[in-house]
């Protein structure tokens, strides 16, 4: 498999990951929402607010128009101002000291009396001449025209942002005999005063310039320059704006002015002010998620360890039943997939121990290749021609031994050749068929085909008589008489399989060249063959000349048989 | 006659028994020296002569302003109002001593107006809210107005029984005890005066902008 981050070695870091990564993009999500609720909800109430704020700067510009009409319209009663106007040449230096002590009175730092044909007649700013009260004038033209008692407006005068109020002076009413101009800077102050309400940053900025601001003159600045942009930033619509140290949502009032291009109110909050509540609450959401993640943290990790410390011992456990302890069981004490998965186990290892021993019995009453094949195959009733070398090996002089000696140790004596004889069979791939008494019949090639089956036959042939010498000088030091073997091998195609009944079955071959091995090592008896082992000429053949020394004996006739057979001894 | 004879009669024991001062010391609630006040003994023994002086007393107006600021004298003196300004003024009074205007004017005021009831005048001008005097009309000739220095002396006192007084215009009542003055040395009066805050009305002299205050 190719390599991938999520592949994991261990159990515990897959459920870690898995556990952590859900809960992370469910928290970050949760987050990226509440964050993006909050952003937009900041939005809507400060665009809110900034309408409101828009209100109330509507509201005292509005205010502060009623109230200097008001007190214009008490001044024009004042007593004081009729003796001066009273004269036949009313002293202009008196009247305007009298304009000077009434914005006193009022709090309009501007009043000026003009004349019923709009001429500037006395002023209480001294700085200011019949050219640059041109909106005064405007606006008497203005109400003159209309008839109206009085008249209001935005403009500039002196070069500044004013509110003006003009009110007739009647003498008496209907009869206007003159007219007062009041004015009232929309400055900073004005500015600053808003803010004080509302908490809103204000700034009057047209294509002069900042006239007022409550901002800092970086800030103000640049938001002169949106408003210098153009009328596209106006119509009354909310933005943000990026100044120094935050962005503002920012509100753009364009307000008429009387014969001047619009000035523009701006009005502005700053969002992290908005944000203020909501980021607390992003906070504790912040907290929360990271104390969830370390509680998922060690439940996922105590989780992971309740299912791999199991797992771990589920492994150990199948090692040692790997390695043949059929015997131990595990506790897991589980009511789970993982107890059933040990109970399981342990009933595998039940099993397999049963199985065990049957095998062990299969080896003892047959061959172990033999056993394989039964467990492989099952014991079936069955057959198949191949070809096999078929040794039969007898004990000579067995039937005199046995008159001689005790059953028990007759028995002994038997066994101890025949595990001879059968280590030096399996040694050369051989399988044991049956014991017949003293007899031995082995197969090669059978039930598991081999190469060279013949000449491992001949060479355990070689390797038996060897093996009986050692077994010899054992019993020369003991005591006792020699033993001697006669072995017949042939190769020929035979018919193997499981002979016998349903309820017993032994695998063997039968076949015409079985009764020929027999007779084989029955022919070694023949004094004049002065020989052990007798082979035909169809093991030698098959085995391949020159393979083993062998000495010609001629063609005999085997009982049974049509034809003789051609044999030699094996020296 | 006889008023005047018991008048000498009173005044000459006085000059026998040599005049004495009184000095004056006056201070607000927090030490610091109060000019401006007025300061006066009012014999207890008997009504004083009063001798008004026959020039007029003046209170002009210039840059707009009434000078001085205080002006006591005795009851009987008369005052004028000369106007040294570039513009007109239009003074009034509507305190109860001395009810009266001068309906606009420059140059000099047509009459001078006699102060004949004892008490405080408040002064103004119709035109110019800024401007304010006091006229304090005495029913004693021993008066005197602190300097800078909130000290001030009355000299030429018979001895006697008198109320000392001290009067200032941010003081809402008069200040007064009882003092007997019995030759040298010089006796010593010391008033502290709780002072209400200053309400003076400033002239603003050039239209400056800013209309919120």
């Amino acid at each position: 498999m190719a390599f991938s981050p999520f592949r994991f070695r261990r159990f515990s870091t897959r459920l870690l990951a898995l556990v952590l990564g859900l809960l992370f993009a469910t928290l970050a999500v949760t987050y990226l929402l509440v964050s993006h609720a909050n952003l937009s909800n900041a939005l809507a109430h400060s665009e809110a607010n900034l309408r409101v704020g828009a209100r109330i700067y509507d509201d005292a510009i509005r205010r502060q128009i009623a109230y200097l009409t008001r007190t214009a319209g008490l001044m024009t009663g004042d007593y004081a101002i009729r003796q001066v106007l009273q004269a036949e040449h009313p002293d202009i230096r008196t009247l305007s000291s009298a304009l000077q002590s009434y914005t006193q009175r009022v709090g309009a730092p501007v009043i000026a009396f003009f004349d019923t044909e709009g001429q500037l007649l006395a002023n209480s700013d001294a700085e200011m001449e019949n050219e640059n009260v041109g909106p005064f004038r405007y606006l008497i033209d203005r109400a003159s025209k209309a008839d109206q008692p009085e008249d209001s407006g935005i403009s500039y005068l002196n070069g500044k942002l004013h509110v003006l109020v003009v009110v007739p002076l009647y003498a008496p009413y209907p009869n206007i005999a003159g007219w007062f101009g009041l004015a009232f800077p929309i400055d900073h102050a004005f500015a600053q005063k808003i803010k004080d309400t509302t908490g809103i940053e204000v700034t009057f900025a047209s294509r002069r310039g900042v006239q007022a601001t409550t901002l800092s003159a970086p800030d103000s600045g640049i938001v002169s320059q949106l408003v210098a942009r153009g009328p596209g930033q106006a119509g009354g619509q909310v933005s943000i704006v990026e100044l120094s140290d935050d962005r503002y949502v920012t509100l753009f009032k364009p307000e008429d002015l009387l014969g001047e291009d619009p000035v523009t109110v701006v009005l502005e909050r700053p969002l992290k002010a908005e944000l203020a509540a909501a980021h607390e609450l992003e906070q504790r959401l912040l907290y929360i998620s990271l104390v969830a993640l370390a509680v998922a943290t060690l439940l996922a990790l105590g989780l992971a360890r309740g299912v791999s410390d199991p797992v771990r011992r589920l492994a150990g456990h199948t090692k040692l039943i790997a390695g043949g302890d059929y015997v131990t069981r595990l506790q897991l004490d589980r009511a789970d997939e993982l107890g059933h998965l040990a109970d399981s186990i342990n009933a595998m290892s039940t099993g397999l121990a049963e199985r065990d021993q049957v095998r062990d019995l299969l080896d003892k009453n047959v061959s172990p290749e033999v056993a394989a094949q039964l467990m492989r195959d099952g014991a079936t009733l069955g057959g198949e021609e191949r070809e096999v070398t078929i040794l039969f090996a007898d004990l000579r002089g067995f039937t005199t031994l046995s008159e001689r000696l005790a059953p028990p140790e007759l028995l002994a004596l038997l066994n101890r050749y025949l595990d001879r004889m059968s280590a030096e069979i399996e040694r050369h791939g051989g399988v044991i068929d049956k014991f017949i008494g003293d007899a031995i019949m082995a197969l090669f090639g059978a039930p598991v085909a081999q190469g060279d089956s013949a000449g491992r036959a001949l060479a355990a042939a070689r390797g038996m008589e060897a093996a009986l010498a050692g077994l010899n000088a054992e019993l020369a030091a003991e005591g006792r008489p020699p033993l001697a073997i006669g072995v017949g091998i042939n190769t020929a195609r035979v018919v193997a399989g499981n002979i016998g009944s349903h309820r017993r079955l032994n695998y063997s071959v039968i076949g015409d060249g079985v009764n020929v091995a027999a007779r084989l090592q029955a022919l070694t008896r023949t004094p004049e063959y002065r020989t052990n082992i007798i082979t035909s000429a169809a093991t030698l053949a098959a085995a391949g000349p020159g393979a083993f020394a062998t000495r010609p004996l001629g063609a005999v006739n085997v009982k049974g048989r049509v034809g003789a057979v051609e044999i030699h001894a094996v020296e | 006659m006889k008023r005047l004879l018991f008048a000498i009669g009173i005044a000459i024991p006085a000059l026998l028994q040599a005049a004495s001062a009184v000095g004056f010391r006056v201070a607000d609630a927090k030490g610091a020296p109060v000019a401006d006040a007025v300061v006066s003994l009012t014999p207890l023994d008997g009504p004083a002569r009063l001798e008004p002086p026959t020039a007029p007393v003046e209170i002009m107006q210039r840059g707009q302003e009434f000078s001085p600021y205080v002006t006591p004298l005795v009851a009987g003196t008369r005052v004028s109002f000369p106007n040294r300004d570039t513009v007109q003024h239009h003074v009034y009074s509507l305190s109860k001593p001395k009810k009266f205007e001068l309906p606009l004017y420059a140059g000099e005021a047509k009459e001078a107006i006699v102060f004949d009831q004892p008490g405080i005048v408040a002064l103004g001008c119709n035109i110019h809210d800024w401007m304010s005097a006091y006229v304090v009309v005495l029913a004693t000739p021993w008066f005197a107005q602190t300097g800078a220095d909130g000290r001030a002396a009355i000299t030429g006192i018979p001895p006697g029984r008198y109320r000392a007084e001290a009067w200032h215009p941010r003081l809402g009542k008069v200040e007064s005890r009882e003092l007997d003055v019995s030759g040298p040395p010089a006796a010593s009066v010391d008033f502290t005066l709780a002072l209400k805050p200053d309400r003076r009305l400033r002239r603003v002299h050039s239209a400056v902008p800013g209309g919120y205050k």
